[in-house]
């Protein structure tokens, strides 16, 4: 009985709030909401923008691609445990059942003196309400040598699509007992531990198809994410196979040749014989046109992911600068959570809540050995700040790490149902 | 008439909330609860419990009775059930949270 009196009452109270809290918007005018980037940020604001005010708010959803293929769970497709398509994602979810309207062109400029996105048609579309989530940029001169031009003889596949099936027909290829290279990006950067589950994947392939190859990690920083597991299970699962070379150990990579496959440090020259190259990183260059960047990265308010330089664009993911929390496609979608909350309760008087988010990480290492790390964060004055923090144990029973991967697997079906459905 | 459920609701909740003991039990707890609210937390929940169907290891939510919903919560907050991240994700919720989610998700369709 006390359910339905509740309800009724929240009815009451949202329609009285609205109405007392926005007298500036004239009756009959639906409020408008552009979302640019379909990605875990983008796809989870525009749904749930669009679930939550059930008509009350118009959603538009810039995103030149018409199938996703998620960054997460690319490099489970380069171990060979999944193939390409299960990884691709389309819209139609978000149309059909949300009623987004999902545009599929590039987003080209934002004028946000006149509150308007351009397209790469020429056409434009007007918002009250901008959110921002292009996710990342390369910076590929931050490596001497490495380039777009040479990206296919050394993929970095850190943005997902084609780059990932070309790096994985290269493992493939790769000559037998040959020298596999892989070079990480320098912090900050997307997915932490994302280089070094790519390298237990690829040292998984290995085994079952070259299995006297090598893989060298020539890496820009001196101790990286959930490096004692990932230590341990190579130490256990591919021993004599991967050589870690701390940035304090080999000095600098100096050049990138991808004519002759070699990579330059103080301490050698390496060459190799396949190579995955992935230089440093900044926001999408959408964040940048639309003005909201400070330097690389875009500055946002911790308690609603609204920018610091427009009240009226949010960033999501990886192009914010969220501080404690990793750029992780987990991160954008927990985000996108609390930007929604903060726009729908902007436009439409509806409540709005505290600013909660959470991250977990899952890593595959071997089948069925996998690790997670995870954290809970509140939007403090200043930044977001970590509230309570998880990580595997070295001690953890197979069972668990069996567990974790399965875990993995649903984490991947309910986060691109919670984006796209 | 909605007013008079709304204020019996209230009174009913001041007095459990003044008179109660530290330990609140699962239905004292759904009564401090707010659909709203548990609406906004639950999307939280939605990034790993899929709400379209079951799944294999973790447990579809939507539907659940929400004693039960409280009973697994508690006993992630105590720690007594083992899952870290369900640990992390219990222990920084408070009662009224709890009792939240558990309305909420009890509202929903489950997995046919």
């Amino acid at each position: 009985m006390s359910k339905i009196s509740r309800r009724a009452f929240t009815g009451i109270a949202a329609a009285s709030a609205a109405t007392l809290a926005f007298p500036s918007i004239s009756l009959g005018a639906v409020p408008r909401v552009v979302v640019i980037g379909g990605g875990a940020g983008g796809a989870t604001a525009a749904r749930y923008i669009a679930k939550d005010a059930g008509g009350a708010v118009h959603v538009t959803l810039v995103e030149a691609s018409k199938r996703y293929y998620t960054c997460f769970f690319s490099n489970i497709y380069l171990g060979g445990f999944r193939n390409y398509a299960s990884i691709g994602h389309n819209y139609y979810g978000l149309a059909v059942n949300q009623g987004v309207n999902v545009v599929h062109e590039w987003a080209v400029y934002v004028d946000s003196a006149a509150k308007k996105v351009n397209l790469g048609s020429g056409n434009s579309i007007s918002y009250d309400k901008l959110v921002v989530s292009p996710g990342i940029d390369l910076k590929y001169d931050s490596i001497n040598g490495y380039s777009a031009a040479v990206q296919d003889k050394m993929p970095h596949a850190w943005k997902s699509g084609t780059q990932v099936q070309l790096l994985r027909n290269q493992v493939m290829n790769m000559k037998q007992g040959g020298t596999f290279v892989m070079v990480p990006p320098p912090n900050p950067y997307r997915c932490p531990p994302g280089p070094y589950e790519r390298v237990s994947m690829i040292a998984h392939q290995f085994t079952q198809s070259n299995p006297t190859a090598k893989i060298v990690i020539l890496d820009p920083k001196p101790k990286f994410s959930k490096q004692g597991l990932f230590e341990a299970g190579w130490q256990k699962h591919y021993p004599g196979m991967i050589e870690w070379i701390s940035s304090e150990d080999h000095g600098g990579l100096k050049n990138v040749n991808a004519s002759t496959m070699e990579f330059e440090t103080d301490l050698d020259t390496f060459k190799a014989d396949a190579a995955c190259v992935v230089p440093a990183q900044k926001a999408g260059a959408i964040a940048m046109a639309a003005g909201v960047n400070n330097g690389d990265w875009c500055p946002i308010i911790p308690t609603s992911m609204q920018s610091q330089a427009d009240e009226n664009i949010y960033v999501l993911g990886d192009a914010s600068v969220a501080k404690s929390m990793p750029k992780s496609g987990f991160s954008a979608n927990s985000q996108a959570k609390v930007a929604a909350n903060h726009i729908r309760g902007a436009l439409t008087g509806s409540k709005v809540f505290d600013a909660r988010y959470s991250n977990t990480c899952w890593s595959l290492i071997a089948p069925n050995d996998d690790v997670k790390v995870g954290a809970s964060y509140v939007g403090g004055t200043e930044a977001i700040d970590v509230e309570s923090k998880f990580i595997s144990q070295a001690d953890d029973s197979s069972d668990t790490r069996a567990a974790n991967y399965q875990e993995s697997i649903d984490w991947y079906n309910g986060i691109t149902s919670d984006m796209f459905s | 008439m909605k007013i008079l459920l709304f204020v019996i609701f209230l009174l009913t909740s001041f007095c459990k909330f003044a008179f109660s003991d530290e330990h609140l039990d699962e239905q004292q707890i759904i009564a401090m609860g707010d659909i709203e609210y548990g609406e906004y937390l639950g999307s939280e929940c939605a990034t790993c419990h899929i709400q379209t169907g079951e799944s294999a290891g973790i447990p579809a939510i939507n539907g659940m009775d929400a004693e039960v919903f409280v009973a697994l919560m508690l006993a992630y907050r105590s720690k007594l059930m083992e899952n870290p991240v369900m640990q992390m994700i219990a222990g920084r919720l408070n009662d009224e949270q709890i009792g939240s989610l558990a309305l909420y998700f009890s509202t929903l369709e489950p997995p046919k």
